[in-house]
């Protein structure tokens, strides 16, 4: 691993250079990630809770066109869409964050792929920060990740003390990106920052996944889907938390007589109406199961077809949720 | 960009009114080297756009063995439905596809065939009617077996003539009772009760079945007490779709894809699946 020390003024150094050269440059803030005007907005606090929407909209935007119309008298006429990836580096992302992309991609290319994520996905720059702070909806230790995890991130931060990080380049990209401010950097020493990660407190694992994986499997059927849907307002807040969730509806919007677009815009399995047929017939009409629709998704369906949990453990979900149901409890309890 | 959701543009060059509420559009794509290379099997679907209300899903309805247009068939149902129904010969409409999986045809060869169809369910039979009879010696005896609510629901009225008029097929066309009229000459009954009274022998037989859920919920348990086997009964799912491309989440049924590793299932694959369609 090639590990390097920065020092925090030299890091916002690049970023002013960042922004100076037109990038956009994204950091977290309470609400969402934001694009930084001016260097004295980064907060690199690795003790701050996620914020309450991860970058997930930058990639895969919560409307977006996918195709302009015009129509005339005997004939319609299509304008397609370039989209064009702009370079974004995010800075400061949450382990819980940086893993997100990577779980996203196998939906999007598995034999169709979405070019509207991928060109975006392409020009992302992701320098991922270690974590060092968790409430009581953290979960990413039991879905395979970690506070201190690299897994997503080209270049991960790692506080050593208030004005130094370690700096490890972990992908090609980070090693691109970063060889022009080689200035900044000093010769790391692992040891150094291993002994900040080791010492990171890891909030309990909740749940064994492959248990949970089994569970669903054999309880479809459960009686205990119907008490969590009674609790659920489908308002589907989880789903636009969620830095995974990626289901989406497709609709026409014209915006004159004979012009419009068609959008693409995000959805969610927790609406009455997502599958919802036009003959009436709903195959998922009662709340219980789009709640264990979206369980099973989460943790066995997406498993079944990609080998990865569709899920990050950030906890925006329960934190967010107005009638406190929290998905780490209903996934640890669900065999008792 | 290679942009998955941009349909291809057709012109519906026919308009033939099927029953009150369906419609049949025979369409022919704009573009001359889309026409010739769209390519597809029997029993996958397509995305059709009508700009500015939308995108639905259905099966193509006319054989992939026809080469010069597409057809397909819709009752007015929805938002999009009503929209295509409003649209005449020489209009334009999107076209997105081929997806999902096809009626194993290469597989069913050699074999009897029993064609079972309710309802607008006869649109998806009947592209492998078709594809069946434009190969016609690669199968033994086929019998069709379609049913409808009334005389007047009955689509198709022009391909059942013409297949009455061959001595190849056994073509038999039953309304529910009630749903006849004076100049009825076909069976009256639901059609369940008529596969129990005409269906032929199980024996070296596949049956492709299509129609609302609840006649295949009653039609099962009679092919099953007559013989044929789940895995020889084939059959489609159509759940509601929005990308027909595995991405937009509505399809599955557990982990299963309705746009990909359907639409085509045999009912031994239905029966392994959550109950949830």
């Amino acid at each position: 691993m090639d590990e390097k020390i920065i020092s925090k003024d030299d890091l916002l150094k690049i970023c002013q250079d960042i922004i100076g050269k037109g990038h956009t440059l994204l950091t977290p803030g309470m609400n969402e990630y934001f694009p930084v005007k001016d260097v004295s907005q980064i907060n690199l606090d690795a003790s701050a809770l996620p914020a309450k929407t991860s970058y997930k909209s930058y990639v895969f935007p919560r409307s977006e066109p996918v195709l302009y119309y015009k129509r005339s008298k005997d004939d319609v006429q299509l304008i397609d869409i370039n989209v064009d990836g702009k370079n974004i580096i995010i800075l400061g992302a949450k382990p819980c964050d940086t893993n997100s992309i990577s779980i996203m991609r196998h939906l999007f290319n598995w034999d169709y792929s979405d070019e509207f994520f991928n060109l975006r996905e392409k020009h992302f720059i992701i320098i991922g920060l270690m974590c060092s702070h968790y409430d009581e909806y953290c979960f990413c230790t039991s879905v395979g990740s970690s506070p201190v995890s690299e897994k997503g991130s080209d270049i991960f931060l790692i506080p050593l003390d208030e004005n130094n990080f370690a700096l490890r380049i972990i992908t090609e990209k980070g090693k691109e990106f970063i060889e022009p401010y080689s200035e900044y950097l000093k010769t790391g020493d692992e040891s150094h920052s291993k002994q900040v990660t080791e010492n990171v407190k890891l909030p309990e694992v909740a749940f064994d996944s492959k248990e949970v994986y089994e569970w669903l499997g054999n309880n479809f059927e459960s009686p205990k889907w119907e008490g969590i849907g009674n609790l659920c307002l489908s308002c589907a807040q989880c789903a636009f938390v969620c830095p995974v969730c990626h289901c989406f509806d497709i609709v026409d919007e014209d915006y004159s007589y004979s012009e419009g677009r068609r959008m693409k815009n995000w959805d969610g399995c927790q609406f009455g109406n997502f599958t919802l047929h036009a003959s009436g017939h709903n195959p998922r009409d009662i709340q219980s199961k789009r709640y264990r629709q979206r369980v099973n998704h989460k943790f066995r369906y997406y498993v079944d077809k990609f080998g990865e949990i569709l899920c990050t453990g950030c906890g925006r979900c329960s934190r967010g949720c107005p009638v406190s149901i929290d998905i780490k409890e209903i996934v640890s309890n669900c065999k008792d | 960009m290679n942009n998955i959701y941009m349909p291809h543009l057709a012109e519906i060059k026919e308009v033939i009114d099927e029953s009150p509420d369906t419609r049949t559009f025979r369409l022919k794509f704009k573009d001359a080297d889309t026409a010739e290379k769209f390519d597809f099997k029997a029993g996958q679907f397509a995305e059709y756009s009508a700009f500015g209300d939308g995108e639905s899903t259905f099966c193509i309805a006319s054989s992939p063995t026809r080469k010069d247009f597409i057809e397909c068939s819709f009752k007015v149902y929805g938002k999009v439905t009503q929209a295509l129904h409003r649209l005449n010969k020489g209009d334009t409409i999107g076209i997105r596809g081929p997806y999902g999986n096809w009626f194993p045809l290469d597989e069913l060869k050699g074999k009897n065939l029993l064609f079972i169809a309710g309802g607008i369910g006869i649109a998806p039979v009947r592209c492998v009617i078709d594809n069946v009879l434009d190969m016609r010696n690669d199968f033994k005896d086929l019998t069709i077996i379609c049913g409808a609510r009334s005389v007047s629901d009955l689509i198709y009225k022009q391909e059942i003539k013409e297949w009455k008029a061959r001595t190849d097929i056994k073509t038999i066309i039953t309304v529910d009772p009630g749903g006849e009229n004076a100049s009825w000459d076909g069976e009256v009954g639901f059609v369940p009760a008529v596969i129990e009274k005409t269906a032929p022998p199980s024996e070296n037989t596949a049956v492709i079945l299509c129609g609302p859920p609840v006649m295949i919920k009653f039609t099962m348990p009679v092919l099953t007490k007559l013989g044929f086997k789940d895995e020889d009964v084939y059959t489609t799912l159509e759940n509601r779709m929005k990308c027909g491309l595995g991405k937009c989440g509505r399809c599955n049924i557990g982990n299963v894809y309705v746009c990909k590793d359907g639409p085509v299932f045999t009912y031994a694959q239905i029966k392994r699946l959550p109950q949830e369609f």
